[in-house]
């Protein structure tokens, strides 16, 4: 520290000088301290100039150049109108689920003075809430209750104009169905907290959470409408307890459409029941019958244990242990393959699968995907039943499709490989970017896929599913009518009859699968109620109407190049001319 | 006296003060309608999403089955209402006139069947 000279006053500041009143010596302390406040002067001088140049600078920035970017800062409280949950639209951008804002009402019972009243003239404007359960809940002593969530803007005006203290309402998001009961069983529903509880809505839960735009599905509405139409009528028409029917587009998996009746209002599900919100076409398993024949007869000839010129004796029923294997359209004969795929033999079939042996099935159905839950998006998804162990009785019904249980998806991703070449593509229920081919595995020969697809025309042509077909557009498919389980035996009564085809069968693009549960023969139907007479004129009525729908070119069914395509070279000329009988 | 320079700084400090002050003002005015157009803005997408589940809800393909049947006497199309233009048969090469000695049409239904011609373009003269 430097000595300072001494100073009279004691009291005085040490660093207060006094003022010189003669210019001081260029030596001297008085001089020193001068030239140092100077500097110091000089500097924070400096310092504040440049401070205030860069905020004069900021200054003409912000308001010259960058006033787009100030305003991007600026939150605006239209974006927070976001809802929390996606909206879910079908593959043509049509709405099925979406979001809105709805009042719900709550009251502090604190502040409600007579609960009686007020809960009777909020059940007056209110009709469906319980008048004592109101009152019960407005005399309790907590200071916040629900009386009712998600009005419609209706019930708000009225309840507001009771005028009543103390209720008050607190805008919550409710979701909406537009379609109601026709996408019910895809699109699902949620809870009151908006969380998914079934369907997509639960399958694609936290994806609609967190997502921004809508959410495309793979389904058509107008396809949908269509096949539950055409399956509701079919259901009418032959008093059947239920329906389920698939369309799916055979080269992608996309599922177009998915019905199963009776379905529910999934804005209404206080009237939904179990019964109505089983979703038939996923979680349901059943035996389906004769359209397993399909994978029997396409097993035998990939497998090389049955060419179409091979011969089976159909003669008599065939008994194995306590069972009697029994035709539907018995023929008494030999017959060959295709005829016994055409006239859905039985006795046949059975033979075909014993001689490819239980192991080659099992095998078979397993690359089918058969013989596991299938991955799907949605989260009712049944697993197949599989009888275990394998024995040679149960290779016999398996051929025929009893003795196994799968969903009716299943059959559709099945049955879309065997006519599509033989690729086996995961079903889904979203959209696939345009242009976008997914990778399917390859689990049959095109040469057996394409054998198939003679053999699925000729059903529709003179075997037991003429009646699906759609002049012009070349269904091919099989019938399939099984006997549902009831108690310990199968009962002929209680029938699950389908139709499973495609078209035009020449290049399938598109799956139609229709199956009506226990249905009862009528007039129209001289008391069949069997797959050809209660599933198949849906299949044929949904594919005339929905092939304007997707573009699809009727053909020229007698053409030449298509009655080439179509050949089955191994009839005989003595099964030709039985068939025509 | 006053110096003219400390007169001219305070006439700045008092302009700059005004402008200030209007600039707040215009500012206070802009924001209460930002506000205003964001609540705007907020109700209109409310009543987009209420619209468009409306405009779904009422074109349920149900409801418009049954108005199409009570309204309108259209029916599906039946496969044999579909061909291409392949398939029409080619216009004759013989000149209309040709066509007309060959077979003359009765007088009434003359002008209708030109006019008819007439609508497609053709580069055969007439």
């Amino acid at each position: 520290m430097k000595q300072l000279p001494l100073d009279d006053n004691p009291c005085r500041p040490r660093h207060f000088k006094p003022a010189p009143c003669a210019p001081a010596g260029s030596e001297g302390p008085a001089q020193q301290s001068l030239e140092a406040s100077h500097t110091r002067l000089i500097i924070t001088g400096a310092l504040l100039c440049l401070a205030f140049l860069v905020i004069g600078g900021r200054l003409v920035e912000v308001a010259g150049f960058k006033s787009g970017g100030a305003r991007l800062a600026h939150s605006h409280a239209a974006e927070r109108i976001e809802t929390s949950r996606a909206d879910i639209v079908d593959r043509n951008g049509v709405l099925l689920a979406t979001t809105l804002v709805t009042p719900s009402l709550f009251a502090n019972p604190k502040q409600i003075q007579d609960p009686h009243g007020v809960a009777r003239k909020l059940a007056g404007v209110l009709p469906d809430l319980d008048e004592s359960d109101v009152c019960a809940k407005l005399a309790s002593d907590k200071s916040f209750v629900w009386l009712k969530r998600q009005l419609t803007p209706r019930q708000e005006l009225a309840v507001n104009r009771l005028g009543i203290p103390g209720l008050q309402f607190q805008d919550e998001e409710r979701r909406i169905y537009p379609k109601g009961n026709l996408t019910a069983h895809v699109v699902g529903y949620t809870g009151i907290d908006n969380k998914g509880l079934a369907g997509m809505e639960r399958g694609l839960d936290e994806v609609l959470r967190d997502r921004h735009g809508p959410m495309a599905l793979s389904i058509d509405v107008r396809l949908q409408y269509i096949l539950r139409d055409e399956i509701a009528r079919q259901v009418a028409d032959f008093n059947a307890i239920g329906g389920m029917g698939v369309i799916m587009d055979v080269n992608t998996g996309e599922v177009l459409a998915l019905v199963s009746l009776p379905d529910f209002d999934p804005n209404n599900l206080s009237t939904a029941t179990p019964e109505t919100t089983f979703n038939r076409v996923t979680l349901g398993t059943y035996e389906m019958g004769s359209t397993f024949k399909i994978f029997n007869t396409a097993m035998a000839l990939e497998t090389h244990t049955a060419t179409l010129a091979s011969s089976y004796d159909a003669t008599q029923p065939l008994h194995i242990g306590r069972f009697t294997i029994h035709d539907d359209h018995p023929q008494r004969r030999w017959l060959t393959v295709p005829e016994i795929f055409e006239y859905s033999s039985n006795i046949g079939s059975a033979r075909m699968a014993v001689d490819a042996g239980a192991d080659q099935q099992k095998q078979f159905l397993g690359r089918l995907g058969l013989l596991k839950a299938p991955a799907f998006e949605l989260p009712e998804i049944g697993a197949p039943l599989v009888p275990s162990p394998w024995g040679e009785v149960n290779t016999m019904t398996i051929a025929f499709g009893h003795g196994i249980s799968v969903s009716p998806l299943q059959m559709a991703m099945a049955v879309s490989a065997v006519v599509n070449g033989g690729v086996l593509h995961r079903a889904t229920l979203i959209k696939h970017p345009a242009g976008y081919a997914p990778l399917g595995q390859q689990v049959l020969s095109a040469q057996t896929s394409e054998t198939m697809r003679r053999l699925l025309r000729l059903v529709v042509e003179r075997g037991t599913g003429k009646l699906a077909n759609a002049p012009g557009y070349l269904v091919g498919g099989k019938t399939g009518t099984a006997e549902k389980v009831s108690g310990t035996h199968y009962d002929r009564k209680q029938l699950l009859s389908s139709f499973i085809g495609a078209f035009p069968i020449t290049d399938p693009r598109y799956l139609v699968m229709i199956s009506i549960d226990e249905p009862h023969g009528n007039k129209a139907s001289a008391g069949f109620a069997t797959g050809g007479w209660a599933a198949a004129p849906g299949v044929s009525r949904v594919v005339q109407r929905m092939a304007p729908l997707m573009g699809i070119q009727p053909l020229d069914e007698d053409s030449p190049e298509i009655r080439r395509s179509l050949m089955v070279d191994s009839l005989t000329p003595q099964g030709r001319k039985i068939a025509a009988n | 006296m006053i110096r003219l320079g400390t007169a001219l700084w305070l006439l700045l400090v008092a302009a700059s003060g005004y402008a200030m002050f209007q600039i707040k003002y215009e500012v206070m005015k802009l924001d209460d309608e930002l506000t205003r157009i964001d609540r705007q803005i907020m109700t209109s997408r409310e009543s987009t999403r209420v619209l468009g589940a409306e405009w779904s809800f009422l074109n349920q393909p149900d409801r418009l089955d049954r108005l199409a049947k009570r309204y309108l006497s259209l029916k599906p199309i039946a496969t044999a209402q579909i061909g291409s233009i392949d398939t029409l048969p080619r216009r004759s090469p013989v000149p209309p006139a040709a066509v007309a000695v060959a077979a003359p049409l009765p007088a009434s239904s003359r002008p209708a069947a030109a006019s008819w011609l007439a609508g497609i373009p053709s580069g055969v003269p007439q």
